[in-house]
């Protein structure tokens, strides 16, 4: 074949998707769930920002009596926790499109019935409702797979509090296949963390010593200290050995009180 | 309460989805708040390329370009046969994405209703999506119908759904499993091409022709229940040893004239272990 | 479909960990071609005198690249007459791929043994051409190695005794491929100390 300039037509790609690096952690203890992930945003080599949020607090008002028991209080105990990682832009993109549903559907659940569903509300409830995570979840997959053919370039995660008051955690492929889990990570550190968590948080691998590797050890709920020991733990060592991971780590905490935030320094390097 | 349900649907046009088809919405595309949530189905954006098909393959096929951005899971072995006592389907429980185990705890079995299984293998989020999809389907058929759909019928609805996608990049393979008066108990495998079989036994995935090794040459259409359940995790096992995209634990299904019932989650690492010592099998492994 | 990436085919994992006056090699026994598992007998660590070396990627290399060493190092103690110290090994291992530099083995070797005046732990890796990596804590290489990267990172610590050191090194190669399709299979453990060297075989997944 001959070098000559142009005399190949160039066939250019359409490519509307950039890799944003970053991971994403949930754990669901047995009363509370943490969602957790660092902070820098970077496109190749190159860093954008160290300070980039990619876990939004979806919550109902926080009334001024919360606050005053606990000034940190970020979110009511019916917040969903919110969580991508991957390409940015789809991410927000897809949390502000979830956040509009949530918002419609809180209003829609508490509003009165439309004519000819009265039957739907016999006992005229009053109550003030919110959004399941089992609802949540299963939104979010319609969002994912209603761009399935163009998909959202994200690893979607999402940690709250289920129908009875326990930890939930439930993870998204980028197309909408969902779900719930113990423990997931999502992201450029997923396939570092993942296997530690397997370890840590569901015991694979560990036998009672003295048995002969014949009886496992029992799963059983962690503390809320011993996740967040886990979620630091895991952070600062991917951080070590993955690029685009560091700068800072924001780690949400749902429990029967609301939410919470902590934010701890990365390496910056 | 139900049969007034059923009459309200019937009466509101306007919130009734009558369309067999997921993405043909048209007038519905601008609702917003009260009833934003009544649609069974989103419309499915497609890239604003000339070839969205082509534009989704360079980025999601993972066969076809290896560093694709989006990778999507699969990788499977799933079973089901029909035999003297009914039905019995049999599954892996692995995801993997590429070479990473993306999950070991993937439920492949979606239970459409009490007389009805769909089985999961090629993309998760397709099989997820339209098995749930087509549990809905079922359900407006019996509340305009008055009895239950036929497996025959159900199965059609997804293959017909498929074949409206075909060459769009869809990927499943499933099996549509049930039972009816009408029909005793019956399988259908439905597929991403379009196509659709009605048969005996069916093995499909990555593994399948582990299964089939293993199913293939101890099958008796007069098995008992437990010899039928044993046979049906036994050869996920031998899929999930050799196969690599296969594994995880199994799930396990009969399906009955009074609906399926549920056999348990059997971990491979356990049920490894116990078959090679109780039936000096596996003697390739050592330990 | 497209090339296939020769270190990814036949799968498989090794690692290797410094301790207090001890240092222990590790690798999976799988070998496979893509999806198919072949055989769970394919040691990846092999002995030469006193230093350890496992070989990952394409096995047809690694074998070939394990042959080559055998036959230099037997030249080396015919020569010398004395064994040979695990940095000096690292050397010839280094030359050796080097000399393939625009047609490379796709294997990448590590290195473990205690060098024998000092009594030190050391441990190694190498790019496929040749490049040493001789890190003061741990080596892993194969198609795991992101997942080991991860779990040695977050369980390693400086100085562990020999019993600890067998534990973490365990636990890191198991975690660690039972995230990866192609890797597991059964394992083996090499711990190696001043007078003894124990070999261990790990109960695995089989799927």
């Amino acid at each position: 074949m001959s070098p000559q300039h142009g005399s190949q037509p160039i066939q250019h790609q359409f490519n509307p998707y950039s890799d944003n690096g970053g991971t994403l952690l949930g754990i669901a203890g047995e009363d509370f769930a943490i969602l957790a992930s660092d902070t820098r945003q970077s496109v190749d080599y190159s860093i954008n920002t160290r300070l980039s949020h990619k876990i939004k607090v979806i919550s109902p008002p926080v009334t001024k009596e919360m606050k005053l028991e606990s000034t940190d209080i970020v979110g009511t105990k019916n917040s969903v926790l919110f969580g991508t990682n991957g390409f940015s832009a789809d991410g927000d993109a897809l949390t502000k499109a979830f956040e509009e549903n949530w918002k419609w559907y809180v209003h829609d659940q508490n509003s009165n019935v439309e004519t000819g569903f009265e039957f739907l509300n016999e006992n005229n409830e009053e109550k003030e409702s919110f959004m399941s995570m089992q609802s949540a979840a299963r939104n979010v997959q319609h969002l994912l797979y209603g761009k399935r053919f163009f998909p959202y370039y994200v690893h979607t995660i999402l940690a709250g509090l289920d129908e009875e008051g326990k930890g939930c955690v439930y993870s998204f492929d980028p197309v909408g296949s969902y779900e719930r889990e113990q423990c997931r990570v999502g992201g450029a550190g997923a396939s570092l963390i993942m296997p530690f968590l397997d370890n840590q948080v569901n015991f694979k691998n560990q036998y009672i010593p003295g048995t002969n590797s014949t009886e496992r050890r029992k799963i059983e709920y962690l503390s809320l200290d011993e996740c967040l020991k886990l979620v630091k733990d895991a952070f600062t060592s991917v951080t070590e050995r993955h690029i685009t991971v560091g700068d800072g780590l924001e780690i949400f905490i749902i429990d029967k009180n609301g939410v919470r935030s902590e934010y701890h320094a990365l390496k910056k390097d | 309460m139900l049969s007034e349900f059923a009459d309200k649907l019937q009466q509101n046009e306007n919130v009734l989805q009558r369309e067999a088809f997921g993405n043909d919405f048209k007038g519905m595309d601008n609702l917003a708040g009260n009833n934003k949530f009544q649609k069974l189905a989103p419309t499915i954006e497609m890239a604003p390329v000339s070839n969205p098909a082509e534009f989704l393959r360079a980025h999601t096929d993972d066969s076809k370009n290896p560093d694709c951005a989006i990778k999507i899971a699969h990788g499977t072995t799933t079973l089901a046969f029909r035999f003297q006592g009914g039905i019995i389907v049999a599954v892996d429980s692995r995801a993997t994405a590429g070479q990473w185990i993306a999950s070991q705890t993937v439920n492949k079995v979606i239970r459409i209703n009490p007389f009805l299984l769909g089985t999961l293998a090629g993309g998760a989020a397709d099989c997820q999506y339209w098995e749930t999809w087509l549990g809905t389907q079922c359900r407006l058929y019996e509340l305009r119908n008055k009895e239950r759909i036929t497996v025959a019928a159900a199965s059609k609805i997804l293959g017909n759904l498929v074949y409206e996608y075909k060459g769009a990049g869809l990927s499943m393979g499933t099996m549509v499993c049930g039972y009816t008066k009408k029909e005793g108990p019956s399988i259908y495998y439905v597929d991403s091409d379009g196509t659709r079989l009605k048969g005996d036994l069916f093995c499909v995935g990555s593994g399948q022709t582990f299964a089939y090794g293993v199913l293939d040459s101890n099958y008796k259409w007069d098995l008992s229940v437990e010899e039928a359940l044993y046979l049906g995790k036994r050869s996920i096992l031998a899929a999930a040893h050799r196969d690599a995209y296969s594994g995880g634990s199994i799930n396990l299904y009969h399906v009955t004239e009074n609906g399926w019932i549920y056999h348990g989650n059997h971990d491979v690492d356990k049920i490894f272990w116990e078959t090679k010592e109780s039936e000096k099998s596996f003697n390739n492994v050592i330990g | 479909m497209s090339q296939q990436d020769p270190s990814t085919i036949n799968g498989g994992i090794v690692v290797a960990m410094t301790g207090k006056d001890c240092v222990a090699i590790a690798c999976d026994l799988r070998l496979g071609s893509q999806s198919l598992g072949v055989a769970n007998n394919f040691e990846k660590i092999h002995q030469y005198g006193k230093v350890f070396i496992g070989f990952t990627g394409l096995a047809t290399d690694a074998l070939t690249l394990s042959a080559d060493l055998k036959y230099k190092h037997n030249l080396y103690k015919l020569k010398e007459n004395r064994g040979i110290q695990p940095e000096v090994f690292a050397n010839l291992i280094s030359s050796t791929l080097y000399e393939k530099r625009f047609g490379p083995y796709f294997s990448t070797p590590v290195v473990a043994g205690l060098s024998e005046k000092t009594g030190e732990p050391y441990v190694a890796g190498f790019d496929c051409i040749g490049c040493i990596d001789a890190a003061r804590d741990f080596i892993v290489a194969g198609t795991a190695s992101d997942q080991l990267f991860g779990m040695c990172e977050a369980l390693y610590e400086p100085n562990l005794e020999s019993e600890d050191l067998f534990e973490t090194i365990s636990q890191a190669l198991l975690n660690a491929a039972d995230r990866d399709a192609i890797s597991g299979w059964g394992a083996a453990v090499y711990m190696i100390t001043k007078d003894k060297v124990t070999k261990t075989y790990l109960k695995t997944r089989q799927d």
